[in-house]
């Protein structure tokens, strides 16, 4: 077994060199990086095809099995999304569709593409790949507990897909699953589905703190030599602090499910009144309902963020590499993430305005909520001033940035709309909070998913994606993606409510009819884009153009491996040593238009670089 | 506890100077903390999370019920002797967890010393304190049983009283049969001397190490410090 | 200095650790008492929480060794508790508040 290690070896330091060598002929302590702290890490290194590829501790791998399952489970949840607009746009065209049915997609649909597309994505699949690149480690601390997350997501997602296969069918409550409704006769999926959907859950949980862990123990005890936290690029820090709010915040999904599950199996009453049924009454009593909807939103509203800061984090890179300008406000950047993080625990019973909670409530979160307002805002301006005067690149990793800081505007300010208590009220339900949540957490997070697979395609694969694909792709997806969810303010506006089967003849609906078939039509058609991207990455793994070294001529570690794409263990023989931050783009007197984190201050003795 | 060791080129600064140096810094935040141990305070932030969300959930329940709420002096009471003495089991139950907890602290100790016997000897004695409240919970929980108590209804008031009380010592009692299983593991690398030799561990490349015993009694102590909680606020309030 | 401090921390003397034991084994019989003695309304609940804090402070600072370990674990450790406090402070005015709306649309009859 002693063979598959490679022994701890003593870290060379090349900055040792420039010290003793002084070949640059500067004075050589500018480049001096303190000593390592500790001894080099030792992996597991694979040899057969099932420790290579399947059960794998290489990080990078693992982050591309999330990606992969996370993105089949979003393509799950996607079709559920036609079924349902099919019903809408056009009632009756679905022949097999019933309201049950309905529920049930809706419900699938919301839970899927929340939590297990966009967290398993984000922090699954681009947390893994790029946190020990980015970070200069060679692989996360625990590879062996990473590599169990990951299937434990994998037994997730075959449990959540299992409940579409038992008696009665998924749980048909809705995302937010509130009870008593989730659980009791009359709910399609109340039986077996609801409780599949619980031990899901508790399943994504648990596989999610074994991989958190590692995240956050990689980014704060495992950074290569210079590495500071402020020099890490956002896209660590957004993927960081949303991996601490993972794992304060699923705690509370955990308890809620599992509450759940026992009032279920057990007919426990933490959750369900006394209730009255046909004149009899059930055998539960007692319990209060809002306090799930507590515990939920206690995780919920996190969850959001949860999407919403590598978003943030990972569009901030791009913005900045793809713009050939450091980004605006880099420390301010970082400090509006922690701030959004922390606040987000703050927040939460803005979704239960119309609930029935204390009614003081709505003063202290509607305070709370639009305070968060602020950093977010801050986030704006700095991606627009770091667009400013920039050497701005038009191509399709740009085109998808610029359509998350549009739509993402449009969301954060519906957001400001739904968080005033007064102004929630009646839109509380309606299509404007579906247009909400879309615009702010559904496409502007997606926007930014696409860039990021343009930009880091060929760090993966080695090859470059179809550019003209590509522009294809993005102008069909943000014009249809904009057509679909703009008009739903207005629908939300006139009324139109939320999770509805059927307006069958509402008199004042009439005027949604025609808007519901160009909704539906344009679901369908961004829907099918996406298989533009598929084919993309089909054939450009064979037949793109090969990227070479750092493509786009970014600074950040993760261009910097010696052999691309990265091998096991990432950096060869020798870490990197870090000497600055990776925005040192279009520095005033540089020879090139960019300075990668590894170039000691020796080199670039002339630049006007700056200090980090 | 291995704190503050010798970091070259690096100088320790105290309190919060040095908490901000040590964040500004390179490479580690917690200086000289070893992975595992980081990880396991993380985690044990989660896991406070999650007995809080339990507790502020019995909060809650107890507090908006208009039933009577059982009166838990009463219904733990055990006869002694023929008189009923208040909480006797919940007391001795108490007692014992924290004797295992200071056992393991000792533990820890020896350990740092690499004395390998008296570290052995008393992580064994952790783990059978840990199975006597086990123990003398399944004790407590039968009789609860036998006297008509159920997670959905018990003769004494409201139902939620036994749903909080059985999902809650529950998820404790959990985590102390956990604890248990692992302090045996861990006796038995003790006495095996893998601490002494740096044996690589079964599913990690990493070395052994005494660190490997404060992390372990890292999550014994929070069993017991979620105890002290589950003690006031369920037997006492 | 450091190492003046590492002497500190990894070997501390056997007397601290016996200390905190008695004094973990005193406090938890002293809220026995608080129940033994039935003592009850503000006093009962004020007594409870405050030993209930000692004892929970001892454990963290001493068998869990956070008292010497540096600033930067222990505040990541302990500001997270504020989300914790925020949350018992809410349900606290919740469950009352829901108990009145019980009491009062049941039982008063204010529907
Ligand atoms: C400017 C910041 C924001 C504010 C003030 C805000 C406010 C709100 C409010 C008040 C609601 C409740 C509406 C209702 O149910 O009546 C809501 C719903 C929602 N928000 Fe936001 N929001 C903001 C940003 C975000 C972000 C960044 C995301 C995600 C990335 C997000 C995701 C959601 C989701 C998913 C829902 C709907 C949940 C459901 O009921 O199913 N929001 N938002
Ligand atoms: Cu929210």
């Amino acid at each position: 077994m002693s063979e598959d290690f490679n022994e701890n070896k003593t870290i060379q330091a090349q900055s040792s060199e420039t010290i003793s060598g002084g070949e640059t002929g500067v004075a050589p302590d500018i480049d001096y990086v303190r000593p390592a702290e500790l001894s080099d890490q030792d992996l597991y290194h694979g040899h057969t095809f099932i420790t290579k590829w399947v059960f794998c501790q290489d990080a990078k791998v693992i982050g591309v099995q999330y990606f992969l399952l996370a993105t089949f489970t979003g393509i799950i949840g996607l079709i559920l999304s036609w079924l349902m607009r099919l019903q809408l746009g056009f009632p009756g065209a679905a022949g097999f569709m019933t309201a049950e049915h309905y529920y049930q997609f809706v419900t699938m649909h919301g839970m899927i593409m929340v939590v297990y597309f966009l967290t398993a994505l984000f922090l699954g699949g681009f947390g893994n790949y790029l946190i020990p690149l980015m970070t200069g480690a060679r692989d996360m601390v625990f590879p062996y507990v990473n590599m169990v997350s990951f299937w434990m997501f994998f037994v997730a997602v075959g449990v959540l897909l299992a409940s579409f296969f038992v008696p009665g069918g998924p749980t048909g409550s809705g995302w937010t699953l509130y009870p008593p409704q989730a659980i009791l006769e009359g709910t399609p999926g109340s039986g077996m589905g609801i409780i599949l959907m619980c031990v899901s859950l508790i399943l994504f949980v648990a596989g999610f703190t074994m991989g958190g862990l590692n995240y956050l123990i990689t980014i704060l005890q495992a950074r290569t030599r210079g590495m500071t936290l402020m020099r890490m690029p956002l896209t660590v820090w957004g993927i960081f602090t949303a991996t601490v709010l993972a794992m304060l915040a699923f705690p509370a999904l955990l308890v809620s499910a599992l509450m759940m599950t026992l009032d279920k199996v057990l007919a426990t009453s933490f959750f369900m009144p006394t209730i009255l049924k046909a004149g009899e009454v059930l055998e539960y009593g007692g319990g209060t309902p809002i306090l799930f909807q507590h515990l939920f939103w206690f995780f919920g509203h996190p969850e959001v963020y949860i999407v919403a800061l590598p978003a943030f984090g990972i569009v901030s890179d791009l913005i900045s590499v793809h713009s050939r300008k450091n980004i605006f406000g880099y420390r301010m950047m970082v400090w509006a993430i922690v701030v959004i993080g922390a606040l987000s625990f703050f927040v939460w019973a803005h979704h239960m305005y119309v609930s029935g909670m204390h009614p003081w409530f709505g003063f202290f979160f509607a305070t709370t909520t639009l305070i968060i307002a602020v950093p977010t805002a801050m986030k704006v301006y700095n991606w627009i001033l770091t667009l400013w005067r920039g050497n701005i690149r038009m191509n399709t990793v740009m085109l998808w940035c610029l359509g998350f800081i549009v739509t993402f505007v449009n969301g954060g300010i519906t957001g400001i709309f739904l968080g005033n208590v007064t102004v929630d009220v009646p839109l509380s339900d309606t299509y404007f909070v579906v247009a909400h949540f879309h615009m702010v957490m559904g496409i502007a997070p997606l926007m930014v998913i696409m860039g990021a697979v343009y930009h880091w395609f060929p760090l993966v694969a080695g090859r470059m994606l179809s550019e003209k694909l590509g522009k294809w792709h993005f102008w069909i997806t943000f014009l249809g993606a904009y057509s679909i969810y703009f008009p739903m303010h207005y629908l939300g506006f006139i009324g139109v409510p939320r999770r509805y089967f059927e307006m069958y003849d509402s008199p004042y609906i009439t005027s949604a009819v025609g808007m519901n078939e160009f909704i539906s039509t344009a679901a369908f058609i961004v829907g099918a884009a996406q298989f533009i991207l598929i084919y993309n990455i089909v054939v450009s793994l064979k037949m793109g153009k090969p990227a070479g070294k750092n493509p786009w001529q970014a600074n950040s570690l993760e261009w910097l491996t010696p052999s691309v794409p990265p091998e096991h263990g990432n950096w060869g023989d020798k870490l990197p040593v870090v000497y600055r931050w990776p925005y040192d783009f279009s520095v005033p007197g540089a020879k090139e238009d960019f300075i990668p984190q590894t170039t000691p201050p020796s080199e670039v003795v002339e630049t006007e670089v700056e200090k980090t | 506890m291995s704190s503050d060791p010798k970091i070259e080129g690096y100088k320790f600064k105290p309190g919060y100077s040095g908490m901000a140096a040590d964040t500004a810094s390179d490479q580690t935040m917690f200086k000289g903390v070893h992975w595992g141990k980081a990880m396991m305070w993380i985690f044990l932030l989660s896991d406070t999370f999650i007995f809080s969300c339990f507790l502020i959930s019995y909060m809650k329940g107890r507090a908006s019920t208009p039933v009577e709420w059982p009166n838990p002096s009463e219904v733990f009471a055990l006869n002694a002797f023929g008189v009923p003495v208040p909480l006797l089991l919940i007391a001795i139950m108490t007692f014992v967890l924290i004797t295992s907890s200071g056992t393991m602290a000792l533990a820890v100790k020896y350990g740092y010393e690499r004395n390998r016997k008296m570290c052995g000897w008393l992580i064994i004695a952790t783990a059978l304190g840990g199975l006597t409240f086990v123990g003398m919970q399944v004790f407590e929980w039968s009789k609860l049983i036998h006297e008509g108590v159920r997670p959905w209804e018990n003769p004494f008031g409201a139902a939620q009283f036994g749903s909080f009380f059985f999902m809650i010592t529950g998820f404790h009692g959990t985590h102390v049969s956990i604890g248990v299983i692992f302090l045996f593991i861990y006796a038995y690398k003790t006495f095996a001397g893998h601490y002494d030799e740096g044996k690589r561990g079964w599913f990690t490349t990493m070395k052994g190490d005494y660190v490997e015993i404060e992390i372990l009694g890292l999550y014994w102590h929070f069993v017991d410090l979620v105890w002290v909680f589950i003690f006031a606020f369920f037997y006492l309030w | 200095m450091d190492e003046i401090k590492k002497e500190q921390t990894t070997t501390h003397k056997i007397g601290i650790y016996l200390w905190i034991w008695g004094l973990l084994f005193v406090l938890s019989f002293f809220s026995y008492m608080v129940d033994w003695y039935q003592f009850q309304g503000l006093l009962r609940w004020s007594l409870i929480l405050f030993f209930m804090f000692l004892k929970a402070g001892l454990i963290m600072a001493f068998f869990m060794h956070l008292y010497w370990e540096r600033y930067a674990l222990v505040n990541v450790l302990l500001w997270p508790m504020t989300a914790i406090a925020c949350f018992v402070g809410l349900m606290v005015a919740e469950g009352k508040y829901t108990l009145f709306s019980r009491l009062f649309y049941f039982f008063v009859g204010g529907g």
